[in-house]
């Protein structure tokens, strides 16, 4: 399964960003083969849309789950159809703290 | 002697602490909404906004003005669509009128703001302290500590 973090700069110690559609990078980490491949985020200087743009191209990459600080209601909209899962953490944590998170069981 | 008034002393400052929790206010329950405005506020023509006298309106009540004057609900049924008692249903709904009433008459601009509400559809885990979305209908569990105890808002 492959899980997109909104990320505010590109190292595993970086919070997770609190915009979705307008962070500088995506975190994408596989949990099978452990790998974590940083993206920078094509639109995130576009005008309008930047959200939809942004969620669409997460999706063409096989994404299941995507963790930001909060999401556009239009982008709620876009995973939902899409069938991918939202997470958004209530405190300000890190993208290692998250992974690790997912590994303790 | 001495312990006597230290007995006194001690039961007043014990009347004292009890009392403060008693006149600390509770907790306001979450009001549940539909779905948050997609856009930031109004802002009047002709005139600059100054800052400092703009109006903020709560998403629970921005909810409240949606279901009573836009969908056409009645109080009682708005209310139990939040969740929230008729009464509170009503002392929200009256805020949000002044509110507005205040803007329009001293042409100050509006802007939404987060109150105590949740959106329906999320699920939060307390343990994990995240809120998230189920992707299909198969299984309601969080995904990081796969509990089932999670707070569901429908």
């Amino acid at each position: 399964m492959i899980i997109a973090f909104a990320a505010s700069e590109n190292h595993l110690k970086a919070n997770i960003d609190p915009h979705f559609g307008r962070c500088d990078w995506y975190c994408l980490y596989d949990t099978e083969t452990k790998k974590n491949l940083f993206i920078e985020n094509p639109v995130r200087y576009n005008q309008e849309q930047a959200g939809c743009d942004a969620a669409t191209f997460l999706i063409e990459k096989g994404i299941k789950m995507v963790i930001a600080g909060r999401f556009g209601s239009k982008v709620v909209d876009v995973f939902k159809t899409n069938n991918v899962q939202m997470i958004i953490p209530q405190t300000q944590q890190t993208i290692s703290k998250m992974i690790n998170s997912f590994h303790l069981t | 002697m001495n312990i006597c008034s230290f007995k006194l002393i001690f039961e007043q400052l014990f009347i004292n602490f009890m009392a403060n929790l008693v006149h600390m206010a509770r907790n306001k329950k979450d009001r549940l909404i539909q779905m948050a405005p997609h856009f930031c506020g109004f802002k009047p023509q002709g005139v600059q906004c100054k800052p400092g006298y703009e109006v903020s309106i709560n998403f629970e009540e921005y909810e409240a003005l949606n279901l009573c004057d836009y969908e056409l609900l009645k109080q009682v049924d708005a209310a139990k669509l939040m969740k929230i008692s008729r009464p509170t249903f009503t002392r929200i709904y009256e805020s949000v009128r002044r509110k507005i009433a205040k803007a329009f008459i001293e042409g100050s601009s509006i802007y939404f703001e987060d109150g105590n509400s949740t959106i329906s559809d999320w699920l939060k885990c307390n343990n994990c302290q995240i809120s998230f979305t189920i992707s299909d209908n198969s299984d309601k569990s969080c995904p990081i500590c796969k509990s089932r105890a999670l707070i569901e808002n429908n």
